[in-house]
């Protein structure tokens, strides 16, 4: 058993598709130490930055919406981005539970 | 990822088939795994690993390649014993949750399909209704109607089918009574002591959606401790 959840991202991604926008799938495909979501958790967003769903307890979702949009911007298909423990006195996104994680991005094309 | 991909995905997973997605990290590509399927030749050399991560219910990347494996698992077979108002906040609880629930009620004013849209309703007896919905120890059982006539025998089909969530509404005194019938029907201590009851986790709320709340939280529990 290994979850009991659906969260329905992908048929919202197909939703917003349908809609005409261009959409970026983020994945979490690896984790290490306490990270807040487990590997396969879901967000989608789109060209204009709007989002659903989450890799995090919103401690790097920001980050993962500026990249989306550029890989939307620079037209790439794919792309993989590490997120470590934050620095607690900087202003900068980061894991605040002291995790890391690795986050693919795809577009959906 | 391909639109058509997505598509396939999505519709895998109404279909209720257990099956993986297969992305190459390096450029995107990816692919769909089924039980006996063979892999295109993208990912025909890392047929074996991805045939375990499939058996194993695994998510995660393949140990020194660049090639991440997500499976999707089955729905949890849910049936609910009583079309009643509960229920229907059950399901509205269950949306977002991996459950394929079905609901048996021989009263046709309460299986009504307007009361459940887009729902597998059943509206015949327990042992007729089991005939049409195959089970087994992965199956849980949620009795709603307190209704010795209803419950009782959806009760013993559990607990012979060895479902590992078997839940019955009812105060303490309805379960004492309902724990003896099935002592006399034959089940043992253990069996009889299987059966949350009564049904739900404590939460203080006696309004259908806190009660609805309370079983969908000990079925998550007791989900995981599977």
């Amino acid at each position: 058993m290994k979850n009991s959840f659906d969260e329905k991202i992908l048929e919202e991604a197909n939703d917003w598709v349908k809609a005409n926008q261009k959409v970026v799938l983020a994945t979490v495909i690896q984790t290490w130490g306490s990270s807040p979501r487990q590997v396969g958790s879901r967000m989608i967003v789109n060209e204009t930055g709007d989002f659903s769903g989450s890799v995090s307890g919103g401690c790097v979702e920001s980050a993962v919406v500026r990249e989306c949009i550029g890989l939307i911007k620079d037209n790439k298909p794919c792309k993989k981005i590490e997120f470590k423990v934050s620095n607690e006195s900087a202003w900068e996104v980061g894991l605040a539970c002291g995790g890391e994680i690795a986050v693919y991005l795809e577009q959906i094309n | 990822m391909k639109l058509k991909i997505l598509q396939e995905i999505i519709k895998k997973k109404d279909s209720k088939t257990e099956f993986s997605i297969v992305t190459n990290l390096k450029d995107g590509d990816s692919e769909i795994f089924e039980k006996g399927k063979k892999l295109s030749k993208n990912f025909e050399s890392y047929q074996d690993q991805i045939e375990i991560f499939f058996k194993t219910k695994k998510n995660g990347v393949i140990e020194n390649t660049e090639i991440f494996v997500e499976t999707y698992i089955r729905p949890i077979k849910v049936i609910i014993v009583g079309a009643v108002h509960i229920a229907q906040y059950i399901v509205d609880f269950a949306k977002s949750l991996n459950f394929e629930i079905s609901i048996i009620d021989p009263r046709g004013y309460f299986a009504s399909e307007q009361r459940f849209p887009d729902l597998k309703i059943i509206n015949k007896w327990p042992d007729e209704a089991f005939k049409e919905i195959e089970t087994n120890e992965n199956t849980a059982l949620i009795a709603l109607t307190h209704d010795p006539k209803i419950d009782d025998p959806a009760l013993q089909h559990a607990l012979n089918k060895k479902f590992y969530y078997i839940g019955a509404l009812g105060s303490k005194k309805t379960h004492e009574n309902r724990c003896q019938r099935l002592k006399t029907t034959g089940f043992s201590d253990e069996q009889i002591n299987s059966i949350h009851g009564p049904i739900g986790i404590k939460l203080g709320g006696r309004s259908a959606p806190e009660i609805a709340l309370s079983i969908i939280a000990q079925l998550v529990s007791e989900t995981y401790k599977k």
